[in-house]
C-alpha cells in the first residue's frame, strides 16, 4: 500500500500560489463531484472573514471618498469625490507628520536590519543553545506593546529612569528629559520600537543563513577567503530575499500609531505626531470625528506603502 | 629497573570542557551572552524595580538589582488594583475565545479545502489568500462602525469575531496539515460506512493535532497583546483588557491619601506600576516559553507563503 501524501513544498521559484492556481484550472477540466459539504465546513470560516475582514477593506476605502462624520450618522454614504484628497494637500498637519513618519522609518529600520543581521550570525554559529537563544530574541515581540512602551517610558524617566539616574552617577550634571526634550522624543521612541521589534528580522535572517549551504563557505575557505570575504560576498547575496521579505513586512512601520499614543501622546510640541497618530486622532479624539478624511489618509499612506514596497522589489529583485 | 608510567589519555572535567568549548564556539557563546544581557537591560531593570521598596526605589533607582528586597508592590498589586482581575479575566476570555473560534472555523475549512471537492474550491482559496495581500486602509474606523452598528462595539465578543476573521492563515496552516496525513485511513473509514463529519471528527482531527497547537499559539500571542484594536473599540471597564488596561492602571501620581494606611509612604508609584506591567506580560511569556517550538514553526510556515 503506497502512501499517497500530497506536500506543497514550493520548489525553486514556484510559489505555493503558482501551483494552486495550475490545480485550480486542471480541476476545472475534470468533473469533479460536488460535495454539498465542503460548503458547510468553510461557510463558518468564511463568513467570519468576508463579514471581519473584507466588508471593512471595502468600506475602508470608500470611506475615503465620502465625508462622513461619525457624530452624525447621515454623513453615512455622503459623496464627495476627491474633496477630501485636495484637503490633504493643503493640510499642513498632514505633510509635517507624514514628514516625521518617514524620518521614524528611517531611524527604525536600517537599525532593526543591521542589528539583526549581527544578531542572527552570531546565533548561526553556535552549536548548542541556539534555540534558546531564538526563543530569547523573540521574547521583547511578544510582550504586550503598551507594557513595552510603558517600561521604556519609566526607562527614560527624568528623575527615576535607568539612563539617568547612572548618568548622574557618572557625574554628568542634568540628564535631559527623553521623552520631553524635543530633538531626543523621537530617536527615543525608534529605540523602543527596534528593540521591540528586533526577534522578527533575526529569526528570518536566521532561516535564510540556516538555507545557505555549507558547502559554499568550505569551498570558499579552501579558496583563501577570509571570514568577512565569506560574508560579503556568499552570505549578504544569498540573504537577498530575506532582505526583501523584511523590507516589504516592515514597510508598516509608517503607519506607526501606539508607539506615540503610549509614550508620548504626540510628544513634545507635536515632533513624536507621526501621521498614523495624526490620522488616528481626526477618527477618533478631535472634533466632528471625521472619519471619511481620516480614511482618505490612510488611503494615502496605503499608496505610500505601495510605492516603498515596488521599490523595494525593482531593487532587490532576483536576477 | 625504573618503572615507566605510561601517560593515560587526559579525560580529567577541565579537558572534556575545553573539547566541548571548542575555542571559536565558546568565543561566540560569551559575545552573545554579553550582546543579550545589554539588550535585555530595560527588561531587567523593570523585574529589578519591582522589588524595590519606597525607599530603595528614591535612593537607588539605577541599579538592575536592589540592595534590598521588597514585595510590597506585589502586596499592594494584588490588594489594592480592583480591576487587575477584571481586566486578566478579560484578557483570557479573549485570548482563549479567539483560539478557540479559530481553530474551530480553520480546521472545518483547512479540511474542506484539503480533501473535499466543490466547485470553485481552488478559486476561494487562492482567492482568500491573495486578499491578504491588499491593504486595509481605512479599516480601523470601517471595523469602528460597523462594531458600533451590530451593538458590539464595547464588547469582548465582538473582539473576539474581529479578531478571529485573521483564518486565512490558519486555514493555510490546517490545509497544509491535512493535506499530508495519508489518505488510506479515511479511505477505509468510508468504506466502513462513515459520514464525513465523522471521519473528519475522529479521524483527521487527532492526527492534526499539531496543526491546532501552532494556530493555538499564534493566537493566544497575537491577541493578548493586541492594543490599538483593543483600545479603539473597548471604553468601559467591565470589558477592558489588561494590555490595554496597563495604562489606566498606573499609580503614579496618585494621592497618598487615597491609599489604605497599610501602603501609605511603603511603596513607589512606578515600581508598582512596573509590578503591574510584569504581571500583565507574564501569562503571554509563559504561554510563549511552553508553546515556543509551535510557535516557531507557525511563524516559518507564515513566511513560506511568500
Amino acid at each position: 500500500m503506497t502512501v499517497e501524501s500530497r506536500t506543497t513544498e514550493p520548489a525553486g521559484r514556484t510559489s505555493t500560489l503558482a501551483t494552486l492556481v495550475r490545480e485550480f484550472r486542471a480541476a476545472r477540466e475534470a468533473k469533479v463531484k460536488t460535495n454539498f459539504f465542503g460548503y458547510v465546513f468553510i461557510a463558518p470560516a468564511l463568513i467570519l472573514y468576508l463579514v471581519f475582514s473584507i466588508w471593512p477593506m471595502f468600506r475602508g476605502f470608500v470611506m475615503a471618498f465620502t465625508d462622513y462624520r461619525f457624530i452624525y450618522p447621515k454623513t453615512l454614504w455622503a459623496f464627495n469625490g476627491l474633496k477630501n484628497f485636495r484637503e490633504i494637500g493643503s493640510d499642513k498637519v498632514y505633510w509635517s507628520s507624514l514628514g516625521i513618519s518617514l524620518r521614524y522609518t528611517l531611524m527604525v529600520i536600517p537599525a532593526s536590519i543591521v542589528l539583526a543581521l549581527f544578531l542572527a550570525v552570531l546565533i548561526s554559529k553556535v552549536r548548542h543553545f541556539a534555540g534558546f537563544y531564538r526563543w530569547i530574541v523573540y521574547l521583547p515581540v511578544i510582550l504586550p506593546i503598551a507594557v513595552t512602551l510603558l517600561m521604556f517610558g519609566q526607562f527614560y524617566g527624568e528623575k527615576f529612569g535607568f539612563i539617568n539616574v547612572n548618568l548622574r552617577q557618572l557625574g554628568v550634571a542634568k540628564p535631559p528629559n527623553w521623552l520631553g526634550n524635543v530633538r531626543y522624543a523621537l530617536p527615543c521612541v525608534a529605540l523602543a520600537d527596534i528593540w521591540r521589534g528586533i526577534g522578527f528580522p533575526t529569526v528570518l535572517f536566521l532561516i535564510g543563513i540556516y538555507g545557505i549551504n555549507a558547502e559554499l563557505y568550505e569551498a570558499a575557505a579552501i579558496d583563501g577567503a577570509t571570514a568577512l570575504q565569506q560574508f560579503w560576498k556568499i552570505t549578504i547575496p544569498l540573504l537577498r530575499p530575506t532582505f526583501l521579505l523584511i523590507l516589504v513586512l516592515s514597510s508598516g512601520i509608517v503607519g506607526a500609531t501606539e508607539q506615540m499614543m503610549i509614550l508620548t501622546g504626540g510628544g513634545p510640541q507635536n515632533s513624536t505626531r507621526t501621521i498614523g497618530l495624526y490620522f488616528y486622532q481626526v477618527a477618533f479624539q478631535f472634533g466632528d470625528l471625521r472619519m471619511g478624511y481620516s480614511a482618505a489618509m490612510a488611503l494615502s499612506l496605503g499608496l505610500v506603502s505601495a510605492v516603498l514596497t515596488t521599490f523595494w522589489f525593482r531593487v532587490l529583485r532576483e536576477r | 629497573m625504573a618503572t615507566t608510567t605510561v601517560r593515560r589519555a587526559k579525560s580529567s572535567p577541565w579537558a572534556r570542557f575545553m573539547r566541548w568549548a571548542s575555542f571559536e564556539g565558546f568565543f561566540t557563546h560569551v559575545v552573545m551572552v554579553i550582546v543579550l544581557f545589554v539588550i535585555f537591560v530595560p527588561f531587567l531593570w523593570m523585574v529589578g524595580t519591582t522589588f524595590k521598596d519606597r525607599l530603595e526605589f528614591a535612593t537607588n533607582s539605577g541599579a538592575i538589582v536592589p540592595r534590598r528586597f521588597s514585595l510590597v508592590n506585589y502586596g499592594y498589586m494584588l490588594t489594592a488594583m480592583e480591576n487587575l482581575p477584571i481586566y486578566m479575566r478579560n484578557s483570557f476570555v479573549l485570548a482563549f475565545g479567539t483560539v478557540a473560534l479559530e481553530v474551530f472555523t480553520s480546521c472545518l475549512a483547512g479540511y474542506a479545502f484539503a480533501r473535499m471537492q466543490f466547485r470553485y474550491r481552488d478559486l476561494i482559496f487562492v482567492g482568500m489568500l491573495v486578499s491578504l495581500f491588499i491593504p486595509r486602509t481605512g479599516g480601523l474606523m470601517a471595523v469602528y462602525e460597523l462594531m458600533s452598528f451590530l451593538k458590539l462595539r464595547n464588547s469582548i465578543l465582538g473582539l473576539i469575531l474581529y479578531f478571529s476573521a485573521g483564518v486565512p492563515t490558519a486555514i493555510f496552516i490546517m490545509r497544509q496539515t491535512f493535506l499530508a496525513i495519508p489518505k488510506d485511513i479515511e479511505e477505509s473509514a468510508f468504506i466502513d460506512g462513515a459520514s464525513w463529519f465523522q471521519v473528519f471528527w475522529r479521524i483527521a482531527l487527532p492526527i492534526a493535532a499539531g496543526g491546532m497547537v501552532v494556530i493555538a499559539t499564534l493566537s493566544f500571542i497575537g491577541v493578548w497583546s493586541d492594543y490599538l484594536t483593543t483600545f479603539t473599540l473597548i471604553d468601559s471597564d467591565t470589558q477592558m483588557t489588561i494590555s490595554v488596561g496597563v495604562q489606566k492602571l498606573r499609580t503614579t501620581g496618585l494621592y497618598e491619601s487615597a491609599l489604605s494606611p497599610r501602603f501609605r509612604g511603603k511603596f513607589a508609584g512606578e515600581a508598582a506600576d512596573a509590578t503591574m506591567f510584569l504581571t500583565a506580560a507574564l501569562p503571554v511569556i509563559i504561554f510563549y516559553a511552553a508553546l515556543q517550538r509551535w510557535f516557531m514553526k507557525g511563524l516559518m510556515e507564515g513566511a513560506i507563503k511568500f
